[in-house]
């Protein structure tokens, strides 16, 4: 913080430190509230986290030191490479996916002339509510008894209580859900191309597909890398729909890791083991959006 | 240290301030009854409130289940907790591991007018052992309300079709696994319903219920010695898996219903039985009452499938005080929740059996009230002999992990995606584990 300094005597001089002064407050004012909460609320609870993942810490979060036990541990735990591996293959059957289903509807919805607002907050609207009224829609829509979908193909499958068909039943209610951010995103991207260019290529010759690959998807590729990217963080994170769907089962086929680490800290209070599960998969997260990240650039500069 | 004790005369003043101001004690009260005994609940409560000034009951349910036994945790150790709340007695063992509840003594309950000896003795005698385990003192951790077990509803009109009413027109007990068997073929095939409904859909309860009273019914334990006990799973307890598991490839137990659906299944006189527990009597009494049950139905108490005792899964809803050390509570409001706690247990005793609960009050129990209570009157005395509780072991119990493992490894063999020996074993290794 600045200081006026007493006695001195160039009244100009202690203006303009009293305006800077001023200037300053201003901006630390502003700047408070998000920086308190975000201190608060996110940079606090994140080592405190760090803190705990090496203690044997119940629920109330006074726990005794315990160095690097509960990551040896969790490394020997087959329960955790299952649950990673699920996760991976929840991220296989959502990232890609809803990126090109995004990207497919965004292109159909642009070359619509009319309805086309509402056609487009007809995508959006899933994204607007809230993941339980999701979850008990499709829970309804597809059970195996009263369901709709089985009703009207004669299917006796358990959607969400099969080993093969749960996952991709998730998946797809992630993508139902979530699909109309992306196909924001894309138009946004998609009407920020110059209309210059594709003149120009028409004028060429180019048409259809030549048209797509040689001018939409290059010109397009920060937002898909930017989608693709924000993808992978959100699917990371799967918790809500897998714990309202199928709690993990059956026999821990969708057992995902924030879904381990809940019922670590909250069903069997293991707090410092389920800060463990939460710290790697935050190094996970932070190590494969980076390696994605230069990878996409490296695309784009290529 | 003299801003300390401004401090505390300020807020001692405030305190004074805000209670002459309301002159009520407000006593938080969490409990998680949703269905049709949470109706009555809300009757005692209200009738609580509407007796007397002093004190009112601020009521809040909450979810069923572990989200409740969490929510309690972090209350605790937030040191925001409500003044009194329902618990499990399966949840004590878990609870008293967690510290989450307060000891209660005997001044204490005298302030309620009530002494541990008023209540059924095998529910206090849980109540001892788990706190000698747990704590190494024989204290009491919360007080009985009554007890709730697994019991047959039946659909008589269904059933008179398939020629399984006698004479007094009521069911007679079924005696063995293939004496059931046969007797839900027969309804299958003479009124061509589903027989049984029950829930197996995201609901690990009911399978936990029904699996776990087959297993006790053949003298299979899982509580040795004070300690977790292994044994008895591949050969009882598979056996009790595989006859549940046929009873649905048969098509003689409802697949994959969810809890609603099966109970509307049943009311809707879609399937000839319902295995549940005594907590839907409400739901049947209100039906018949309202007429929207198009049928006469009986319940009686699950009957002894295995030669020899009916013994059958039953947990008891306890009234307990959580263990708040950071804010504990005042003598004034400790003598207000008493208060309520003995309006409860005494004047409301007779609204809770309506929920088709046994009071463990034992005043209400014996009464001829009770004794003449319909539905209750068929299934209740039989059923009260016959109850056994949970291991005493805090992995068991409702919000703890048994019943994520039951959900996940049970219900896969019930539709057939895991053969009985993976479920058990799987079972068996995941107990190993939460145990440790």
């Amino acid at each position: 913080m600045l200081k006026t300094v007493p006695g001195k005597t160039d009244t100009q001089a202690v203006s303009k430190q009293v305006q800077a002064r001023q200037k300053w407050m201003t901006a630390a004012l502003m700047v408070a509230p998000f920086l308190i909460i975000y201190l608060l609320f996110l940079i606090y609870p994140t080592l405190r986290v760090i803190q705990l993942s090496f203690t044997n810490a119940d629920l109330n979060g006074s726990g005794r030191f315990t160095g690097l036990s509960n990551y040896i541990k969790l490394l020997h735990e087959p329960t955790f490479w299952n649950a990673l591996l699920n996760t991976l293959y929840f991220i296989l059957l959502t990232v890609i996916p809803n990126t090109l289903v995004g990207l497919g509807l965004a292109l159909l919805i642009l070359r619509l002339r009319r309805l086309k607002n509402f056609v487009l907050a007809a995508f959006f609207l899933p994204y607007v509510l809230p993941v339980s009224v999701v979850t008990s829609v499709w829970n309804w829509v597809l059970d195996s008894n009263f369901g709709l979908f089985n009703f009207l193909t004669g299917s006796t499958v358990t959607w969400f209580q099969d080993p093969v068909w749960a996952m991709p039943a998730v998946a797809f209610v992630t993508i139902w859900w979530t699909v109309g951010f992306n196909i924001l995103l894309f138009i946004a991207g998609l009407q920020s191309i110059s209309p210059d260019i594709y003149e120009a290529a028409a004028l060429d010759g180019a048409s259809g597909a030549r048209l797509f690959w040689s001018i939409t998807w290059p010109n397009l590729w920060p937002v898909t890398s930017l989608i693709l990217l924000l993808q992978l963080i959100a699917q990371f994170k799967i918790f809500d729909q897998i714990y309202l769907l199928t709690t993990g089962g059956p026999f821990d086929k969708t057992l995902v890791l924030l879904l381990y680490s809940y019922r670590e800290g909250f069903q069997q209070q293991h707090g410092g083991y389920a800060s463990t599960i939460g710290v790697v998969l935050m190094l996970i997260i932070l190590v494969v959006s980076a390696i994605q990240s230069k990878l996409l650039n490296r695309g784009n500069a290529a | 240290m003299r801003r300390s004790r401004m401090l505390a005369l300020g807020f001692s003043l405030t305190a004074i301030l805000s209670s002459a101001a309301s002159a009520q004690t407000t006593v938080v009260f969490w409990d998680f009854f949703g269905g049709g005994d949470g109706a009555r609940m809300k009757t005692i409560v209200d009738n609580f409130n509407a007796s007397q000034k002093d004190i009112v009951v601020n009521r809040t349910t909450q979810t069923w289940g572990n989200p409740f036994y969490t929510k309690v945790h972090t209350a605790v150790v937030a040191g925001q907790t409500p003044d009194i709340m329902t618990y499990h007695l399966s949840a004590v063992p878990a609870g008293l591991q967690k510290k989450d509840l307060r000891a209660l003594s005997t001044a204490d309950l005298a302030l309620a007018g009530l002494k541990i000896t008023d209540f059924q003795s095998n529910l206090v005698n849980t109540l001892t052992t788990d706190a000698k385990a747990l704590t190494g003192t024989s204290n009491i951790y919360s007080i009985p309300l009554d007890t709730h077990t697994f019991v047959v509803y039946y659909n008589k009109d269904l059933l008179k079709k398939a020629g399984l009413i006698d004479a007094s027109g009521m069911m007679s007990p079924m005696k063995s696994i293939a004496d059931m068997t046969k007797a839900l073929q027969t309804i299958k095939s003479k009124t061509g319903v589903v027989p049984i409904a029950f829930s197996s859909n995201q609901d690990s309860a009911t399978v936990w219920r029904l699996w776990y009273s087959l297993f006790l019914q053949q003298g299979g334990s899982m509580f040795k010695d004070g300690k977790l006990y292994l044994g008895d799973l591949d050969t009882k307890g598979k056996a009790a898996l595989d006859a549940i598991a046929d009873w649905t490839k048969q098509g003689l137990l409802t697949k994959n219903v969810t809890y609603p659906a099966s109970v509307a299944l049943f009311s809707a006189g879609r399937t000839a039985m319902m295995f549940n527990g005594n907590w839907e009597v409400p739901t049947m009494v209100d039906a018949k009452a309202k007429g929207t049950l198009k049928f006469d139905y009986g319940i009686m108490a699950f009957p002894a499938l295995y030669g020899g005792k009916a013994s059958t899964w039953a947990d008891s809803h306890e009234l307990a005080i959580p263990n708040n050390t950071k804010t504990p509570m005042t003598a004034d409001k400790l003598k207000a929740v008493m208060t309520f706690v003995s309006y409860v247990q005494k004047q409301g005793g007779m609204t809770w059996a309506g929920g088709g609960h046994i009071p463990s009050y034992l005043p209400t129990q014996t009464s001829a009230a009770f004794k003449a209570l319909q539905p209750n009157v068929q299934y209740s005395a039989t059923a009260a002999k016959d109850a056994t509780l949970e291991p005493n072991v805090p992995i068991f119990g409702v919000g703890g992990p048994v019943y994520d493992a039951v959900g996940n490894y049970f219900t896969p063999v019930l539709l057939g995606q895991l053969t009985s020996d993976q479920g058990i074993s799987k079972f068996k290794a995941a107990l190993t584990t939460f145990n440790k």
